[in-house]
């Protein structure tokens, strides 16, 4: 595969999960475990999962396992340990799969 | 100051799957693995190791008010187990925390504090949580924890 065909790959790559995808594929994740229901209802980048939307901290670590699982990617402690908000974690999410595409 | 973290036996069964793949690895360190994998009941060691580390937390993120979610990094030690009751430390950014765990069938508690002088001083109230009802905090305690159907108070 020449250079232009990889850059190509990875640029379509990059357009089948824009934010809002990934966004509602997260949000889908956080619905199984998040006890607020206003709060899940105005999802911001801001939303804290433990605060704002009363995630147990035994729940987080679910959050992680399942986000691992639907985006084909491993979080490490590192990135982990600042997954607080929705906001960390599509940045976190983000980070890990362009790291892929490189790959 | 002092922390505390009830963990109800029978809401965590329902909750948290640890046996799933990945678990364990993100939250404990290998030697509390091996203290997981050793004992008689693994589910009960579980969320004795699980709530060291959220009753030193509490103290920790009280003090420094840097919040993180780093398990791994609250690390158990020196733990004695007795039938109903466990004593152990925990290490954490090079903060020592002691801790002190009462075991029964319904729930586990425990007590964290910077001192053992400290963390034989505590009192503790429990008793059933009730989410509409918050008259718990007029007593100003010192940490709370509830989780499903116990509410713990500590005081010093």
């Amino acid at each position: 595969m020449d250079s232009a065909t990889s850059t190509h790959a990875s640029f379509l790559k990059n357009i089948t999960m824009d934010k809002p995808e990934l966004t509602s594929r997260l949000k889908a994740i956080i619905t199984t475990y998040a006890q607020e229901t206003d709060a899940l209802a105005h999802l911001t980048e801001e939303t804290d999962f433990i605060k704002d939307l009363k995630i147990n901290s035994a729940n987080l670590v679910d959050i992680v396992l399942d986000v691992e699982e639907e985006f084909g990617i491993e979080i490490d402690n590192d990135s982990m340990s600042r997954m607080l908000t929705v906001g960390a974690a599509i940045e976190i999410i983000e980070a890990k799969l362009a790291a892929n595409d490189r790959e | 100051m002092i922390g505390n973290d009830l963990v109800d036996l029978q809401q965590a069964e329902k909750d948290s799957n640890w046996n799933r793949k990945g678990f364990m690895e993100k939250v404990f360190t290998g030697s509390e693995q091996f203290l997981i994998n050793s004992a008689s009941q693994p589910a009960q060691m579980v969320w004795l190791l699980w709530s060291m580390k959220e009753a030193a937390y509490k103290i920790h993120t009280r003090d420094t008010k840097l919040r993180s979610f780093a398990p791994t990094a609250i690390q158990c030690n020196n733990l004695v187990l007795h039938e109903n009751t466990a004593s152990g430390e925990i290490l954490y950014e090079a903060e020592r925390y002691y801790t002190q765990t009462e075991i029964n069938s319904n729930y586990i508690h425990t007590l964290a504090a910077q001192n053992l002088e400290q963390l034989q001083q505590i009192k503790v109230f429990i008793d059933h949580y009730n989410p509409s009802n918050t008259d718990y905090r007029n007593k100003n305690p010192d940490c709370v924890s509830h989780h499903g159907r116990y509410l713990a108070l500590v005081f010093i």
